[in-house]
């Protein structure tokens, strides 16, 4: 109902600058002055002509913006009305987050950005044609209290929030996989819970905005017209943005290079929803396409996961978190995948398994099937933990993106329908071989799937058994390690998919008693050094004086 | 006013502002410049701190009589029966002090392994391009001579977008929307200590055999930089070169230049 009524408002705006379309009304004698900026640094990605054609966007989705349709996202004007200069201008300093958009702030002079703006309007005819837009007014903000998050969460299904970004916030509601632009290119449900990766900025205020503006040419509707009606109030939509703030950390995750695994005593969690996992520390691990071997992957799914690990010092034991708003393979996002495929496809990737790999060495291993599943096939959602064969000494360890073939890695491989986790060889990526003399099981995993998460726990003795290649785990050590990940539902499979670069785990050792016997040395000679200065220069005082 | 006569007084000041100007001062310098900066490493600190505190001790010791004064405060501390509770705290707040630093040095730490890597390793004197032998050493950009320059430069930036960007960056910042996600991070080209450094066959070199091609030292196995032979001809590679020097307003560097320094 919402909907319709948004759809509406915003067809009725669109019916009403389509019918005053002015036929070019560009002076084009002399450049204007933003064209030697905008050709320069723009250019490149929104096209010479500004209609988001330019050489960097056949690979990108969301697409760059399409200048010439006046249909702008980040807005503080009303659905389907021209942005204000200064919402322009926001977006050109801020960037938009999540997306290939950089923020351009210091680079350009205020003049240049004036001229800037001025220029992106002229490809436009509507900034011409329409009296320009009015910024809404906005009511000041309630402050979030526990019942205002409460109501928050009511309104969020009340006003189908939920429809698109799922019930909480991870971006899989059931009309995620439908959802299409303006330019029937598919297009995310944000993941309210990673608010550092919202397109207009992820403090309330800017979710507010976005939630009375809504986001043009997106599927993404103004609730605005619903104060109007009386639906709800201005407080009860601020509260909707101050739940939907709440569904993200307070500050976005901070990278470390190295993941800590506390020591335990006894048995290491049973289960992936082990109370044990609640307290242990959580590491999140960005992860990128894969744009270093063809066919690279311009539109990865996953782009992160937290990960934990404990050891008791028999056993190591990983629990690795990540969202996924589809179950692959995922019937429901079949057509989604096909689209994105395809865009991949027009863009230049191609899935010839010839040139996923290119081998230099010669000696091709016959173990490079994988690289042939073709993209018609739905594939599964799978996850891979890279590590070298053996701790290094020194800093040289395996090439990050699955080694090569003069350095393996050793990986554990888990795909969704599959029991279990294959412990493998690889030489390159994609380029698997079951570990010789593994016995099946060796690493042991188990996986939960709800509401748009994953958890999958794996765990295996710290010893390598005897078992050639096969790491064996040390506490103490510094032990390279790496995450992949394939979102089956978007497309993903082999070379496609989501990557990240060499991190390292640190499993603790019990700590030495010797650690606090020099401190403690320390301090006693010290203070015993401070006692003797202090009566000896008391004695000679004394002595002067006397004398 | 008047403790700052005292020799004493003076010492710490000076201990003081030395330490300010080496923790705060010196990393605030290369920004001055317009360049990024890191904080001074302890040990670094520790090196400058002792200097300055060598030659403040030179200082007070330079003639008896500031010595005496210099040492005055000191002694009355130890001695003074109405500075007793302040040498009872420096008794014990000392040794605890000492103690501290001492079990931050010995206790579990836990760091990523350094990981040293050369960012300008010596190029080879010549490679090999696609099976074909290409010599390095006096290597000129062809494009620079054939007078389409401007041609170019609009092919090496349509091959910047369609490859380069999402690590490098549409600023050429190395800061693409993929770059969080490497160790090391995407160089930046708009950066005098970068490209204006290195001769165009050099860039093409590292374009041409990326991360793998690296020798050792550059640890080869960290760059997330791809083989662009196997994605991109040599004019392609070259014209992507001169996009990075036109864009960022940066001359490469001449093989004169290059000679009259002996040498890359």
């Amino acid at each position: 109902m919402t909907f319709v009524r948004a759809a509406l408002a915003t067809a009725g705006v669109l019916l009403a600058t389509g019918f005053v379309r002015s036929p070019a009304p560009l002076p084009a004698q002399e450049a204007p002055a933003g064209k030697a900026t905008y050709d320069r640094w723009c250019a490149g990605c929104h096209g010479a002509d500004g209609a988001g054609g330019g050489p960097g966007a056949g690979t990108m989705l969301p697409r760059p913006r399409d200048f010439t349709t006046g249909r702008y996202q980040i807005r503080s004007t009303p659905s389907g009305a021209l942005p204000t200069d200064a919402d322009i201008l926001a977006v050109i300093l801020d960037g938009m987050p999540g997306t290939a958009m950089p923020g351009w702030r210091d680079r350009f002079s205020d003049g240049e950005l004036r001229d800037l703006v001025a220029y992106l309007k002229t490809f436009s005819p509507f900034f011409e044609s329409q009296p320009a837009p009015e910024t809404l007014p906005i009511a000041s903000a309630p402050s979030a209290s526990e019942e205002a998050l409460g109501e928050g969460r009511d309104f969020y299904e009340k006003i189908e929030c939920n429809k698109c970004h799922g019930p909480t916030g991870r971006g899989n509601g059931p009309s995620a996989p439908t959802l299409e632009d303006d330019d029937d290119l598919p297009v995310r449900a944000a993941d309210l819970t990673e608010n550092w990766l919202f397109n207009g900025g992820g403090s309330v205020e800017e979710i507010h905005e976005r939630l009375v503006t809504g986001l043009n040419g997106t599927p993404m509707p103004s609730f605005h017209d619903l104060i109007a009606s009386e639906f709800m109030t201005e407080d009860q939509l601020w509260n909707v943005a101050h739940y939907v703030r709440s569904l993200a950390p307070e500050e976005p995750p901070r990278v470390s290079e190295v993941v800590r695994g506390a020591r335990v005593e006894g048995e290491l969690p049973a289960s992936v929803d082990d109370e044990a996992w609640e307290v242990a520390e959580r590491f999140y691990v960005p992860l990128v396409g894969q744009v270093v071997v063809e066919p690279r992957w311009f539109t990865p799914s996953v782009d992160g996961v937290w990960i934990q690990a404990l050891h008791n010092g028999r056993e190591v034991a990983l629990r690795i978190v990540w969202h996924d708003p589809s179950r692959s393979p995922d019937p429901e996002w079949e057509e989604w995948r096909a689209k994105v495929v395809a865009i991949a496809e027009a863009g230049g990737e191609t899935s010839d398994p010839a040139a996923a790999v290119s081998d230099t060495s010669g000696a091709a291993p016959d173990t490079t099937a994988p690289a042939a599943v073709t993209v018609a096939a739905h594939p599964p959602d799978a996850l891979v933990v890279q590590f070298p064969r053996t701790i290094p000494d020194g800093m040289e360890r395996p090439f990050f993106l699955m080694g090569d073939d003069r350095e393996p890695v050793y990986l554990w491989r888990w795909e969704n329908g599959r029991d279990g986790v294959e412990e493998l060889l690889a030489r390159g990526l994609a380029r698997y071989e079951p570990l010789p003399g593994a016995e099946a099981g060796a690493v042991a995993a188990e996986v939960a799937y709800d509401d748009g998460e994953w958890r999958l726990m794996l765990r295996r003795p710290l010893d390598a058994g005897g078992v050639e290649g096969r790491l064996s785990f040390e506490a103490g050590r510094a032990i390279p390690f790496a995450v992949f990940a394939w979102d089956g539902s978007n497309g993903e499979t082999d070379t496609r998919g989501s990557i990240g670069s060499w991190y390292f785990l640190y499993l603790d050792q019990p700590t030495a008693s010797t650690v606090y016997v020099a401190p403690i040395l320390a301090t006693l000679l010290t203070a015993a050094l401070g006692v003797v200065v202090v009566v000896r220069a008391q004695r000679r005082a004394r002595n002067g004086a006397g004398r | 006013m008047k403790l700052l006569r005292h020799p004493f007084w003076q010492a710490v000041l000076v201990l003081l502002v030395a330490w300010i100007l080496i923790t705060f001062g010196i990393p605030y310098l290369p920004r001055l410049a317009g360049m990024d900066s890191a904080p001074v490493p302890s040990s670094v600190v520790l090196q400058y701190m002792v200097t300055v505190l060598v030659g403040v001790l030179i200082w007070v010791s330079d003639s008896d009589e500031r010595w005496n004064r210099f040492l005055e405060p000191i002694r009355a501390t130890m001695v003074e029966p109405e500075r007793r509770w302040l040498r009872l705290g420096l008794l014990v707040a000392i040794p605890l002090l000492v103690g501290f630093l001492a079990f931050r040095q010995v206790r579990q730490t836990v760091a990523a392994p350094p990981s040293l890597r050369s960012i300008h390793p010596a190029p080879p004197s010549s490679i090999t391009f696609r099976g074909t032998p290409m010599t390095l050493a006096g290597l000129e950009n062809p494009l620079r001579a054939d007078g389409s320059i401007a041609e170019d430069y609009e092919e090496g930036k349509r091959v910047y977008y369609e490859n380069c960007l999402p690590c490098h960056g549409d600023a050429l910042d190395g800061r693409g929307h993929y770059a969080h996600g490497f160790n090391p991070a995407p160089l930046a080209f708009n950066q005098g200590g970068t490209i204006p450094q290195l001769t165009e066959s050099f860039v093409f070199w590292r374009i041409a055999k990326g991360g793998p091609g690296l020798p050792k030292e550059g640890a080869p196995w960290n760059s997330a930089m791809p083989v662009w032979e196997d994605m991109l001809t040599a004019e392609e590679i070259w014209a992507v070169v001169v996009f990075l020097y036109d864009q960022t307003g940066f001359s490469p560097r001449t093989w004169e230049e290059a000679a009259g320094e002996g040498g890359e």
